[in-house]
């Protein structure tokens, strides 16, 4: 009998059963933190859920949500693909000039069409044509690290063109040229806020306002650990969360319009989220349906409506110094056709700022 | 359930195999029969009734066969035990496919069953079908325990997607088998292989034809890539699960017959379908070929045998044209090897290899579209129809991101790695640590992946 045989046999059988048996036995997890979801719980079991396959479908999600040291056999999974496979990318996630990205391809119309469709219906529905429109998309950092790098990525000119043909009426706010990769955060898929004043000066000029050049920069304290690291699964260096104030953004009232439309009263930045699993919604405290920021600095009337993703949370602050009202619009969150209860279009200018992921993914516009 | 699953892999498999090395030997068939049942409603729980009546006929049937001397009851018992069989894979695998030619050429509308597929039932009728045969004629007793017959058919390791394991090939081991640890070894070896070849490899390309199928810049040299990527996705995904059903056999203390023989290396189309799918070549050889006359008939009979054959072969695959047209693909080529091309095959080495791997890998774009257009549609693009540009940049990108795993899995198709791996290997303590280092890599694949169906569980 070799030696070799009786060692595989309990090789294998060991790492079979140490997991079987650390499986069995360990307690379930709630949330996974690098992933940012709540991991599937032990399925229900009964005769009807078993008789059905209900259970057996569910049971296999728990095993892989719920598998000893889950986060450790990504991690060895990812390190194989990128080391020993050479793949390109993870999970569509990957690394270039030390930033990570996921991949967002191809360019998907009939998205673009919807978020098109929603506009041109708030439009008809809320505005006037003497009314001052602007959009302006924002290039996904795929758009400065993707071709470069060989990936594939959105053609972010040709979405920009698709929407001016598409949404003539308003005046479309090129951004490209005033941003670069450093904007963004390595491990994120948002921009910095204190790489966006001159961004926050295109609009200035475009919009004929009047926002100040200094700002104070506060760093949050705690490291920022982006979107994609989870998705990424192998160690990466942190960002760190800047915001900027000022006397102005100071003096800020913030307004948050909750689910039943009652008003709450919010912050610029709520720095209870510095600690949470996304620290990126210091700004504005994250998504929010409706939300209000008076300026009592300003001595015109003026007023700007934003329809606007999570990129706005981080800008806007800026914006809304030239202006005595903002208020911001997150269609995912509020019923395109009732933000006419919250909001007064009379005299206002309306600016749609989105991303251009989230326009390729529109399908949670409401 | 799936073996390359968390379930399986570390809840069912540890507690089975624990529970059937301290069963004593007398309830060991018990054991695997009723671990099988599990096995088989884990996937499918309103089935598994189906499957165990369709045993319970075959073992009744069987013994009525034996003991009936009048040749034409005995006959009458077979042709019942084949009804039952092939009735039962012709309701849930081709009747819908039959009231849709019906309804084509009547011009009916007679509405489609939409049956769902129990999954295995190709695999397991073709047992049961073989079992009655075998008794039929002669060449086994008919089970008397049925408790070892269901054994037989429901044995997990082969029960959904083969090898065909012949009951004259096992009847012996279900009463007499050996267990050792070098039976162990080899099947863990052969298991976490077949394992690896799976998630590794046959999931990675499998997950690039999707990519392609669902393209919108489709270019010639991405057709071209499709088509290599599947040829080889289908090659590891089936030989990988039949490494882990042989490989499983080997640990329960059962030899099972080889399924593939790196076909890919194959000189024709004759020698490849010695060597793809080597269980059903024969299941279909000693029950339609031979039966019908085989070779040993004029050319006119031989053409209409190898048609047949090879029409029921591609019907077998699958209730649609696309499969009835690529097994008749196969029955001409190897009527054109048999009658022009064998001499000159024979004499062009690197001719002959390059002639198998092309017509096998047009074989399987054919095989793997959704219907006959899009079967026309593949292979047209593979030469240029269909207003396709030359290149793309999802073709350059895909063929630099799966460059590695397309490479290692044309090398591992040859048996160059089991030379390589059994030298590394040859040092008492390697192998162990490679097969423990692979599974630990398959499970972080399984965590980490979603891509992870089996082919060959549609059949």
């Amino acid at each position: 009998m070799k030696i070799k045989n009786i060692i595989t046999v309990f090789l294998l059988a060991l790492i079979l059963g140490v997991f079987c048996i650390f499986a069995i036995l360990k307690p379930q997890t709630r949330f996974s933190d690098s992933e940012r979801r709540y991991l599937e719980k032990f399925p229900e079991l009964s005769i009807k859920t078993v008789l059905s396959g209900e259970f057996m479908k569910e049971f296999e999600g728990y095993t892989l949500d719920q598998f000893p040291l889950r986060d450790i056999f990504r991690g060895i999974k990812a390190f194989s693909e990128q080391n020993i496979f050479l793949k390109k990318d993870n999970n569509k996630v990957f690394k270039a000039k030390g930033h990570l990205s996921k991949i967002e391809y191809p360019l998907n119309e009939n998205m673009i069409d919807n978020a098109v469709d929603k506009f041109n219906k708030i439009n008809d529905k809320f505005l006037d044509v003497s009314d001052n429109i602007y959009f302006s998309l924002i290039p996904d950092k795929n758009y400065f690290l993707a071709t470069d790098s060989g990936y594939l990525h959105i053609d972010y000119n040709q979405m920009s063109e698709y929407m001016k043909n598409k949404l003539p009426y308003m005046e479309h706010i090129d951004l490209k040229e005033n941003l670069s990769i450093e904007d963004y955060y390595y491990t994120d898929t948002h921009w910095k806020q204190e790489n966006l004043i001159d961004v926050a000066r295109i609009f200035a000029d475009k919009l004929n306002i009047e926002i100040p050049s200094h700002y104070t920069e506060n760093q949050l304290t705690e490291p920022f650990y982006g979107v994609y690291c989870g998705q990424y699964a192998l160690p990466v260096r942190s960002d760190t969360i800047t915001y900027l104030t000022n006397d102005i953004i100071n003096e800020f009232k913030v307004t948050n319009i909750n689910d039943l439309g009652k008003p709450e009263e919010g912050v610029v930045y709520d720095l209870t989220k510095a600690k949470s699993k996304d620290p990126y919604e210091i700004f504005l405290s994250g998504a929010k349906a409706v939300q209000i920021i008076e300026n009592p600095t300003v001595a015109n009337d003026r007023e700007l409506i934003v329809f606007r993703d999570s990129f706005g949370a981080s800008l806007l602050p800026l914006i809304a110094q030239g202006y005595s009202k903002t208020t911001l619009i997150d269609i995912r969150y509020v019923y395109s056709d009732a933000i006419g209860y919250f909001v007064n279009f009379k005299d206002a200018d309306v600016l749609f700022l989105y991303s251009s992921i989230v326009l390729n993914n529109s399908s949670s516009f409401r | 359930m799936l073996f390359s699953s968390i379930p399986f892999l570390y809840y069912f498999l540890p507690i089975v195999l624990l529970l059937y090395f301290i069963t004593p030997k007398a309830l060991k068939n018990t054991l695997l029969m009723l671990a099988s049942f599990l096995f088989y409603a884990w996937g499918e729980p309103r089935y598994v009734l189906i499957m165990f009546i369709a045993v319970i006929a075959s073992y009744i049937l069987g013994l009525l066969t034996e003991n009936e001397n009048h040749s034409g009851r005995r006959k009458l018992w077979l042709t019942l035990s084949l009804l039952v069989g092939f009735g039962m894979l012709c309701y849930f695998k081709y009747v819908d496919f039959f009231i849709t030619n019906f309804n084509a050429i009547t011009g009916l509308s007679i509405p489609l069953l939409e049956i769902a597929l129990p999954i295995g039932i190709s695999f397991y009728t073709f047992q049961l079908t073989s079992y009655n045969i075998d008794v039929y004629r002669g060449d086994t007793k008919a089970q008397r325990n049925f408790i070892n017959l269901a054994a037989y058919i429901s044995f997990f390791p082969q029960l959904i997607a083969g090898p065909i394991v012949r009951y004259t090939d096992i009847e012996t081991q279900l009463k007499y088998r050996t267990h050792s640890f070098e039976k162990a070894a080899y099947g863990i070896r052969r298991f976490i292989i077949g394992l690896s070849k799976k998630i590794l490899i046959a999931n990675a390309l499998g997950e690039l034809c999707d990519i392609f199928k669902s393209s919108n810049d489709k270019s010639i040299l991405f057709f071209w890539l499709y088509a290599i990527a599947f040829t080889l996705h289908i090659y590891f995904d089936f030989s990988g699960y039949s490494d882990m059903a042989i490989g499983l056999g080997s640990i329960f203390g059962f030899k099972f017959m080889e399924n593939f023989n790196y076909p890919y290396i194959s000189r024709s189309i004759t020698e490849f379908w010695r060597r793809w799918h080597i269980s059903l070549g024969s299941w279909f050889r000693d029950y339609v070929y031979i039966p019908l006359g085989g070779n040993r008939v004029n050319n006119i009979k031989f053409i209409r045998n190898i048609f047949v054959v090879w029409m029921f072969t591609g019907f077998w695959h699958g209730a649609a044209w696309n499969f009835i047209i690529w097994g008749l693909y196969f029955a001409v080529l190897l009527l054109l090897e048999k009658f022009v091309l064998k001499k000159f095959l024979d004499k062009h080495r690197i001719v002959s290899h390059i002639y198998v791997l092309f017509l096998v890998m047009i074989s399987f774009v054919l095989f793997n579209a959704a219907d006959i257009k899009e079967a026309l549609v593949y292979v047209g693009g593979l030469f240029g129809y269909g207003a396709h540009t030359f290149v793309s940049a999802e073709f350059y990108y895909y063929l630099r991101s799966y460059a590695i795993v397309i490479f290692v899995a044309i090398i591992g198709s040859t048996p160059l790695p089991k030379k390589l791996i059994s030298r590394i290997t040859a040092a008492e303590h390697v192998e162990p640590i490679f097969l423990a280092i692979l599974l630990i890599m398959c499970t972080a694949y399984l965590i980490d992946g979603s891509f992870n169906p089996f082919l060959y569980f549609r059949f």
